[in-house]
Protein backbone atom coordinates (compact mmCIF):
# COMPACT_ATOMS: atom_id res chain seq x y z
CA UNK A 1 0.00 0.00 0.00
CA UNK A 2 1.65 2.97 -1.03
CA UNK A 3 2.05 5.85 2.07
CA UNK A 4 2.89 8.86 -0.27
CA UNK A 5 -0.60 10.63 0.17
CA UNK A 6 -2.09 9.04 3.50
CA UNK A 7 -2.55 6.13 5.59
CA UNK A 8 -5.21 4.30 3.61
CA UNK A 9 -5.90 1.84 6.30
CA UNK A 10 -8.64 4.66 8.25
CA UNK A 11 -9.85 4.23 4.72
CA UNK A 12 -10.26 0.81 5.24
CA UNK A 13 -12.12 0.95 8.29
CA UNK A 14 -14.36 3.70 7.24
CA UNK A 15 -14.65 1.65 4.26
CA UNK A 16 -17.05 -0.99 7.10
CA UNK A 17 -19.28 1.87 8.32
CA UNK A 18 -20.58 3.11 5.27
CA UNK A 19 -23.71 2.15 4.99
CA UNK A 20 -24.32 2.78 8.37
CA UNK A 21 -23.57 5.66 7.70
CA UNK A 22 -26.24 6.10 4.75
CA UNK A 23 -28.82 4.92 6.87
CA UNK A 24 -27.98 7.64 9.73
CA UNK A 25 -27.15 4.39 12.13
CA UNK A 26 -23.87 5.89 13.23
CA UNK A 27 -23.17 8.11 16.54
CA UNK A 28 -22.10 12.01 15.86
CA UNK A 29 -18.40 11.49 16.49
CA UNK A 30 -18.36 8.78 13.83
CA UNK A 31 -20.86 11.04 11.48
CA UNK A 32 -18.13 13.62 11.73
CA UNK A 33 -15.52 11.21 11.16
CA UNK A 34 -16.26 10.45 7.83
CA UNK A 35 -17.20 13.42 7.02
CA UNK A 36 -14.90 15.07 7.53
CA UNK A 37 -12.55 12.23 5.89
CA UNK A 38 -14.01 12.56 2.80
CA UNK A 39 -13.47 15.90 2.30
CA UNK A 40 -9.69 14.96 1.90
CA UNK A 41 -9.87 12.12 0.61
CA UNK A 42 -11.31 11.45 -2.91
CA UNK A 43 -11.33 8.21 -3.45
CA UNK A 44 -13.78 7.51 -0.27
CA UNK A 45 -15.51 9.98 -1.65
CA UNK A 46 -16.68 7.98 -4.33
CA UNK A 47 -16.63 5.07 -2.79
CA UNK A 48 -19.78 6.49 -0.72
CA UNK A 49 -21.47 8.43 -4.13
CA UNK A 50 -21.45 4.89 -5.83
CA UNK A 51 -22.83 2.87 -2.51
CA UNK A 52 -25.19 5.57 -2.13
CA UNK A 53 -26.48 5.34 -6.08
CA UNK A 54 -26.50 1.48 -5.65
CA UNK A 55 -29.27 2.28 -2.87
CA UNK A 56 -31.27 4.64 -4.60
CA UNK A 57 -31.14 2.46 -7.61
CA UNK A 58 -32.46 -0.72 -5.77
CA UNK A 59 -35.29 1.44 -3.98
CA UNK A 60 -36.46 1.65 -7.49
CA UNK A 61 -36.81 -2.38 -8.38
CA UNK A 62 -39.83 -2.52 -10.07
CA UNK A 63 -42.71 -4.79 -8.86
CA UNK A 64 -44.94 -7.14 -10.70
CA UNK A 65 -48.81 -7.13 -10.74
CA UNK A 66 -50.15 -10.45 -9.09
CA UNK A 67 -51.12 -12.99 -11.94
CA UNK A 68 -54.97 -12.26 -12.08
CA UNK A 69 -55.56 -16.59 -12.44
CA UNK A 70 -53.09 -16.65 -9.25
CA UNK A 71 -55.11 -14.25 -7.23
CA UNK A 72 -58.62 -16.32 -8.28
CA UNK A 73 -56.81 -19.38 -7.25
CA UNK A 74 -55.76 -18.36 -4.06
CA UNK A 75 -59.26 -16.68 -2.86
CA UNK A 76 -60.33 -20.12 -4.08
CA UNK A 77 -57.80 -21.86 -1.73
CA UNK A 78 -58.31 -20.21 1.65
CA UNK A 79 -62.11 -19.86 0.62
CA UNK A 80 -61.86 -23.93 1.36
CA UNK A 81 -59.78 -23.95 4.40
CA UNK A 82 -61.21 -25.48 7.88
CA UNK A 83 -63.25 -22.71 8.85
CA UNK A 84 -62.04 -23.55 12.58
CA UNK A 85 -58.60 -23.72 12.31
CA UNK A 86 -56.53 -25.59 14.32
CA UNK A 87 -54.66 -23.63 17.36
CA UNK A 88 -51.42 -23.80 17.18
CA UNK B 1 -28.53 -16.82 17.63
CA UNK B 2 -31.11 -14.85 20.09
CA UNK B 3 -33.95 -13.10 19.14
CA UNK B 4 -34.16 -9.31 20.09
CA UNK B 5 -36.12 -8.95 23.74
CA UNK B 6 -38.85 -6.64 22.97
CA UNK B 7 -40.54 -7.20 26.59
CA UNK B 8 -42.65 -4.06 28.21
CA UNK B 9 -43.17 -2.52 24.78
CA UNK B 10 -45.59 0.39 24.59
CA UNK B 11 -48.78 -0.84 22.80
CA UNK B 12 -48.41 -1.06 18.81
CA UNK B 13 -50.17 0.89 16.77
CA UNK B 14 -51.15 -0.50 13.66
CA UNK B 15 -53.71 -0.36 10.88
CA UNK B 16 -54.82 -4.66 10.73
CA UNK B 17 -55.42 -5.15 14.12
CA UNK B 18 -58.68 -4.06 13.89
CA UNK B 19 -59.37 -6.78 11.17
CA UNK B 20 -57.17 -9.00 12.73
CA UNK B 21 -59.58 -9.05 15.61
CA UNK B 22 -62.69 -9.51 13.80
CA UNK B 23 -61.24 -12.23 11.74
CA UNK B 24 -60.22 -13.89 14.95
CA UNK B 25 -63.61 -13.44 16.51
CA UNK B 26 -64.90 -15.49 13.86
CA UNK B 27 -65.68 -13.07 10.57
CA UNK B 28 -63.76 -15.69 8.74
CA UNK B 29 -64.92 -13.97 5.26
CA UNK B 30 -62.93 -10.71 6.12
CA UNK B 31 -59.96 -13.21 5.54
CA UNK B 32 -60.26 -12.27 1.79
CA UNK B 33 -59.63 -8.41 2.93
CA UNK B 34 -56.35 -9.07 4.60
CA UNK B 35 -55.28 -11.39 1.53
CA UNK B 36 -56.11 -8.32 -0.55
CA UNK B 37 -53.88 -5.74 1.42
CA UNK B 38 -50.53 -7.97 1.20
CA UNK B 39 -50.87 -10.42 -1.71
CA UNK B 40 -48.91 -7.85 -4.06
CA UNK B 41 -46.23 -6.97 -1.56
CA UNK B 42 -46.16 -10.85 -1.11
CA UNK B 43 -45.52 -11.81 -4.80
CA UNK B 44 -42.91 -9.79 -5.49
CA UNK B 45 -41.15 -10.44 -2.20
CA UNK B 46 -41.23 -13.92 -2.99
CA UNK B 47 -40.49 -12.92 -6.85
CA UNK B 48 -37.19 -12.10 -5.51
CA UNK B 49 -36.42 -15.00 -3.34
CA UNK B 50 -37.47 -17.28 -5.56
CA UNK B 51 -37.01 -16.09 -8.85
CA UNK B 52 -39.46 -18.80 -10.69
CA UNK B 53 -42.85 -17.35 -10.90
CA UNK B 54 -44.53 -20.83 -10.01
CA UNK B 55 -42.20 -21.12 -6.83
CA UNK B 56 -43.08 -17.61 -6.07
CA UNK B 57 -46.85 -18.12 -6.25
CA UNK B 58 -46.19 -21.55 -4.10
CA UNK B 59 -45.01 -19.45 -1.69
CA UNK B 60 -47.24 -17.00 -1.35
CA UNK B 61 -50.00 -19.50 -1.29
CA UNK B 62 -48.20 -21.94 1.92
CA UNK B 63 -47.76 -18.32 3.62
CA UNK B 64 -51.33 -17.00 3.66
CA UNK B 65 -52.44 -21.03 4.90
CA UNK B 66 -50.02 -20.59 7.71
CA UNK B 67 -51.33 -16.97 8.20
CA UNK B 68 -54.88 -18.93 7.82
CA UNK B 69 -53.69 -21.51 10.26
CA UNK B 70 -52.07 -19.38 12.46
CA UNK B 71 -53.77 -16.35 13.00
CA UNK B 72 -55.28 -16.58 15.99
CA UNK B 73 -51.99 -17.20 18.30
CA UNK B 74 -50.69 -13.95 17.00
CA UNK B 75 -49.76 -11.52 19.57
CA UNK B 76 -50.48 -8.14 18.77
CA UNK B 77 -47.03 -7.78 20.00
CA UNK B 78 -45.40 -6.71 16.55
CA UNK B 79 -46.83 -5.41 13.57
CA UNK B 80 -48.90 -7.44 11.63
CA UNK B 81 -46.56 -7.00 8.63
CA UNK B 82 -43.52 -7.71 10.45
CA UNK B 83 -44.84 -11.11 11.76
CA UNK B 84 -46.47 -12.33 7.89
CA UNK B 85 -42.67 -11.40 6.52
CA UNK B 86 -41.08 -13.43 9.13
CA UNK B 87 -44.20 -16.81 8.17
CA UNK B 88 -42.88 -15.71 4.35
CA UNK B 89 -39.07 -15.36 5.02
CA UNK B 90 -39.38 -18.81 6.81
CA UNK B 91 -41.66 -20.31 3.66
CA UNK B 92 -38.76 -19.02 1.09
CA UNK B 93 -36.05 -20.82 3.46
CA UNK B 94 -37.71 -23.78 3.32
CA UNK B 95 -38.10 -23.61 -0.57
CA UNK B 96 -34.67 -22.86 -0.92
CA UNK B 97 -33.93 -26.84 -1.07
CA UNK B 98 -35.38 -27.22 -4.11
CA UNK B 99 -34.35 -24.30 -5.97
CA UNK B 100 -32.11 -24.09 -8.74
CA UNK B 101 -30.95 -20.64 -8.38
CA UNK B 102 -29.79 -19.57 -5.55
CA UNK B 103 -25.98 -19.63 -5.00
CA UNK B 104 -25.23 -20.61 -1.74
CA UNK B 105 -21.48 -18.79 -0.93
CA UNK B 106 -20.35 -16.11 1.94
CA UNK B 107 -19.45 -12.64 0.70
CA UNK B 108 -16.51 -11.46 2.67
CA UNK B 109 -15.66 -7.91 2.50
CA UNK B 110 -12.70 -8.03 1.49
CA UNK B 111 -13.42 -8.82 -2.32
CA UNK B 112 -15.05 -5.18 -2.19
CA UNK B 113 -12.27 -3.67 -0.76
CA UNK B 114 -10.93 -1.10 -3.65
CA UNK B 115 -7.71 -3.69 -4.94
CA UNK B 116 -5.56 -0.30 -4.11
CA UNK B 117 -6.81 3.47 -3.38
CA UNK B 118 -4.32 4.60 -6.41
CA UNK B 119 -6.74 2.67 -8.51
CA UNK B 120 -10.33 3.96 -7.25
CA UNK B 121 -11.38 6.79 -10.02
CA UNK B 122 -10.73 10.28 -8.72
CA UNK B 123 -13.76 11.47 -9.69
CA UNK B 124 -17.36 10.55 -9.24
CA UNK B 125 -18.11 8.62 -12.08
CA UNK B 126 -21.16 9.93 -14.22
CA UNK B 127 -23.79 7.03 -13.33
CA UNK B 128 -23.33 7.56 -9.51
CA UNK B 129 -24.15 12.09 -9.80
CA UNK B 130 -26.90 12.23 -12.49
CA UNK B 131 -30.55 12.50 -11.14
CA UNK B 132 -31.73 9.38 -10.83
CA UNK B 133 -34.74 9.67 -12.92
CA UNK B 134 -32.19 10.98 -16.20
CA UNK B 135 -30.42 7.54 -15.17
CA UNK B 136 -33.47 4.95 -14.85
CA UNK B 137 -34.55 2.71 -18.12
CA UNK B 138 -36.12 -0.08 -18.61
CA UNK B 139 -32.35 -1.75 -19.21
CA UNK B 140 -31.54 -0.56 -16.23
CA UNK B 141 -34.40 -1.84 -13.84
CA UNK B 142 -34.02 -5.31 -15.50
CA UNK B 143 -29.96 -5.04 -14.79
CA UNK B 144 -30.74 -4.08 -11.25
CA UNK B 145 -33.39 -7.17 -11.14
CA UNK B 146 -30.86 -9.27 -12.18
CA UNK B 147 -28.21 -8.24 -9.92
CA UNK B 148 -30.34 -8.69 -6.91
CA UNK B 149 -31.07 -12.77 -8.58
CA UNK B 150 -27.41 -13.32 -8.22
CA UNK B 151 -27.19 -12.20 -4.83
CA UNK B 152 -26.37 -15.74 -2.17
CA UNK B 153 -30.19 -16.03 -0.62
CA UNK B 154 -29.05 -14.58 3.16
CA UNK B 155 -28.05 -11.67 1.84
CA UNK B 156 -30.51 -11.01 -0.84
CA UNK B 157 -32.63 -11.36 2.10
CA UNK B 158 -31.61 -8.99 4.01
CA UNK B 159 -31.33 -6.43 1.65
CA UNK B 160 -34.66 -6.92 -0.14
CA UNK B 161 -36.28 -6.60 3.41
CA UNK B 162 -34.69 -3.46 3.95
CA UNK B 163 -33.95 -1.71 0.84
CA UNK B 164 -37.23 -2.63 -1.15
CA UNK B 165 -39.69 -3.25 1.17
CA UNK B 166 -38.16 -0.85 3.73
CA UNK B 167 -38.07 -2.52 7.43
CA UNK B 168 -35.75 -0.91 9.67
CA UNK B 169 -32.63 -2.63 10.81
CA UNK B 170 -34.39 -3.83 13.82
CA UNK B 171 -37.49 -4.54 12.32
CA UNK B 172 -35.01 -6.99 9.86
CA UNK B 173 -33.56 -8.42 12.72
CA UNK B 174 -36.82 -9.66 14.06
CA UNK B 175 -37.94 -11.04 11.09
CA UNK B 176 -35.32 -13.44 10.43
CA UNK B 177 -34.25 -14.07 13.93
CA UNK B 178 -30.80 -12.17 13.51
CA UNK B 179 -28.66 -9.40 15.57
CA UNK B 180 -28.75 -5.90 14.32
CA UNK B 181 -25.39 -6.44 14.22
CA UNK B 182 -25.27 -9.52 11.91
CA UNK B 183 -27.63 -7.79 9.79
CA UNK B 184 -26.04 -4.72 8.93
CA UNK B 185 -22.71 -6.70 7.83
CA UNK B 186 -24.65 -8.96 5.38
CA UNK B 187 -26.88 -5.39 4.40
CA UNK B 188 -23.39 -4.17 3.74
CA UNK B 189 -22.04 -6.24 1.66
CA UNK B 190 -24.95 -6.90 -0.28
CA UNK B 191 -25.18 -3.25 -1.16
CA UNK B 192 -21.08 -3.73 -2.33
CA UNK B 193 -22.38 -6.46 -4.60
CA UNK B 194 -24.81 -5.04 -6.19
CA UNK B 195 -22.58 -1.82 -6.62
CA UNK B 196 -19.86 -4.18 -8.07
CA UNK B 197 -22.48 -5.50 -10.19
CA UNK B 198 -24.17 -1.91 -11.66
CA UNK B 199 -20.34 -0.60 -11.76
CA UNK B 200 -19.58 -3.01 -14.54
CA UNK B 201 -22.93 -2.08 -16.17
CA UNK B 202 -22.05 1.50 -16.49
CA UNK B 203 -17.86 0.59 -17.73
CA UNK B 204 -19.31 -1.97 -20.71
CA UNK B 205 -21.31 0.89 -21.94
ZN1 LIG C 1 -10.07 7.40 2.39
Amino acid sequence: MSKDEHDHRHCLELFEKLSEYLDNELDEVACKDIEKHIKECVPCFVCLQTLKRTVDLCKQAENRMVPEDFSKKLKEVLQNMPKTPPAG
Amino acid sequence: MTAPKRANRKEIKDKDFELIRAINAGQFDRFPDLVKRYEQKLYNFSLRMCRDAADAEDTVQETFINVFRYLKDFRFETKFKNWLYRVAASTCIKKRRRSKFAPQRELSLDEFYPQSYTEVPHQVPDWAQMPLDKLLSNELLDKINEAIFTLPEKYRLVIVLRDIEGFSTAETAQILNLSDANVKVRLHRARLFLRDRLKGYFENE
